[in-house]
């Protein structure tokens, strides 16, 4: 292999390294981690999103493994009274993992425990746990 | 004041203005900048870390600032560096290894490492008219009017460096070489403008080497580097305001002529060359936008943070007009006010007004440039320690890479921020006062009408620097 080719190889590995590196290498990261997780709930404001996804779905009898990102400028907070999970608090840019197994087929809300701003009571959303 | 006694001059009547010691005249230094490598690994470096900025703008924690590795990233640490350390102390190396203008300058030279002088694209020439600083002012100051956004929304971070990249791979295949640095890019401005007051420079060794050598591959490029990419006249560089120290030059000179310089801080401000309005008002931009952003982001005025946030449209349209004409017209006017005393009061009639108040204006650099990095430590001590979470969460999505997500945010040696500021902005104002008598005896060239002329200057420089020192610690 002439010198030029070799080269232009070694060139284009390291450019693909670091710009398409990053990119693949953080969503494999993250792929690899959240394996396991039965949802993700970003938690915003109400007026700025609320929860995202507002309606999760699980299965009765089974691990539940919930994350909830707070990516909003202020504190919130999620509960699920009923299935006696809380959170607490959850500060702007950091998240909880929340691990339970539902017992009884229903409909729960969630909610944030945290007056976060006028629209606060809005912000809530429902956990169904489905039979089998 | 001629160029003699200019070169026996000293700064603040201790260091000669005339000492240099050339880094590339250690053997290893020198090697390295003639590595075609060099400084490419550092832009691909570079590049890297910029992919990670652009990500976390677009997943992980977008709405929340200090968990945003771009905004920390960017507005802190890159900030920090570049206003504390990269200008005032390494010129333009920020350019150096810059990797927003990369892929434009790929697709022109279709080469990454190697040399390619034919190059492609369009080529064309950049307008004459708009061959200054005056686009890069508008687009500066027209940055700032988002910046109550860029601090808190990861996403208009995105925007911003994701624009400069798209710009700069347009205009790359437009106009020749480096034209998008040299006229476009918001940062560029105001680095050439403070690279004046750097402690390092590219220079050639011997002038007379350059004059024999009739090729001047410096300029028009070999088999070993680019003619220089930023439209200079690497031979006969005066002064750092245009040089983005891409060392191309140390590579194409055939006879070892380029110095790496190390010399006093501010030599450039006396080097009479392209001096002009444009770059005045870039003194004026940036000594506004200090203030500014001093007063909407660590000031105890909620009114004016609520319009720089853009919480109402009218708040953030009264902002932009009220910014605008504070950096376009008041503190310009304001210098006019006193250069127009100091012909007056120099009593010289052959110097023209126009010509007061440009070179009078180059004695702002040094005080600008003490303000921002005063400004800089107001939010590198309280804002810092976010730094170390950012590398180990860089998206927010929880990662603890490095083992330092879970650090607290912890200011660091508050209780020396204002006392750091004060010594900074007062070393600042020593360094534009001493560069200011100086300016005035080039400008007015009779000593005792320089001094008479330097009065309103120092008056100037003196209600600034209480202005900033009640600002930052009042």
């Amino acid at each position: 292999m002439s010198k030029t080719i070799i080269k232009t190889i070694i060139s284009a590995v390291l450019v693909l390294a670091c710009t398409i590196g990053p990119i693949v290498a953080a969503l494999a990261y993250e792929s690899s981690r959240t394996r396991d997780l039965t949802a993700e709930i970003l938690a915003r404001a109400p007026e700025k999103g609320n929860y995202s996804p507002r309606f999760v779905t699980v299965a009765f009898g089974q691990k539940v493994k919930l994350r909830v990102r707070n990516i909003d400028t202020v504190t919130h907070g999620f509960a699920i009274p009923a299935l006696e999970v809380d959170a607490g608090e959850i500060k702007a840019g950091q998240y909880a993992v929340l691990e339970f197994t539902p017992e009884k087929p229903g409909k729960y809300d969630f909610y944030c425990t945290t007056w976060c701003s006028e629209f606060h009571l809005q912000m809530r959303g429902i956990l169904e746990v489905t039979a089998r | 004041m001629s160029e003699q006694n200019s070169k026996n001059q000293r700064l603040l009547g201790l260091f000669p203005l005339n000492w240099r010691f050339d880094l590339a005249s250690l053997p290893g230094v020198r090697w390295l900048l003639k590595q075609r490598w060099f400084p490419m690994i550092v832009i691909l470096i570079n590049m890297f870390i910029f992919i990670v900025i652009l990500m976390s703008g677009i997943m992980g924690g977008f709405s929340s600032g200090n968990y945003s590795f771009g905004i920390m990233f960017v507005w802190i640490l890159w900030w920090v560096l570049l206003m504390m350390l990269l200008v005032p102390v390494l010129s333009r190396t920020w350019c150096m290894m810059c990797p927003l203008p990369s892929f434009g300058e790929w697709l022109q030279r279709l080469r990454i490492f190697g040399v390619n002088n034919k190059l492609g694209g369009l080529n064309l020439k950049w307008p004459r008219r708009l061959s200054n600083m005056w686009v890069m002012n508008f687009l500066f100051l027209g940055t700032t009017f988002f910046s109550g956004f860029f601090t808190v929304k990861p996403l208009v971070t995105f925007y911003l460096l994701g624009g400069i990249i798209v710009m700069g791979i347009v205009l790359s295949l437009i106009f020749e070489k480096r034209s998008f640095c040299l006229y476009v890019c918001p940062v560029s401005g105001f680095q050439g403008l403070y690279a004046n007051m750097a402690m390092t420079e590219i220079r050639v060794k011997d002038p007379n080497i350059c004059a024999k050598h009739k090729k001047k591959t410096c300029e028009t490029g070999n088999k070993k580097g680019y003619g220089c990419p930023w439209l200079l006249e690497p031979h006969s560089l005066k002064r750092n305001t245009y040089c983005g120290m891409c060392l191309e030059c140390f590579k194409t000179c055939p006879f070892d002529n380029m110095a790496f310089n190390i010399r006093p801080p501010g030599t450039d401000l006396l080097v009479n060359e392209k001096r002009g309005l444009d770059e005045a008002w870039k003194s004026f931009i940036m000594i506004a936008i200090a203030i500014m952003f001093y007063v909407a982001m660590m000031g105890p005025w909620g009114w004016i943070k609520d319009w720089v946030r853009g919480n109402t449209l009218t708040g953030w349209l009264k902002f932009i007009s009220v910014h605008t004409a504070f950096a376009l017209v008041i503190i310009p006017g304001i210098f006019f006010v006193f250069s127009f005393l100091s012909k007056l009061f120099s009593g010289s009639k052959e110097v023209r007004l126009k010509a007061v108040f440009v070179n009078l204006s180059y004695c702002l650099i040094p005080m600008g440039l003490a303000s921002w990095i005063a400004f800089s430590f107001g939010f590198l001590l309280p804002n810092g320690s976010y730094i170390l979470h950012i590398l180990s969460d860089p998206f927010a999505l929880g990662w603890d890479l490095f083992g330092t997500a879970n650090i607290p945010w912890t200011p660091v040696a508050t209780g020396w921020l204002v006392p750091l500021q004060f010594i900074t902005l007062f070393a600042g104002y020593l360094v534009a006062a001493d560069y200011g008598y100086k300016l005035s005896l080039q400008t007015y060239t009779d000593p005792a009408a320089a001094k008479r002329g330097f009065i309103p200057l120092l008056v100037l420089l003196t209600l600034v620097v209480i202005a900033f020192g009640w600002l930052y610690g009042g």
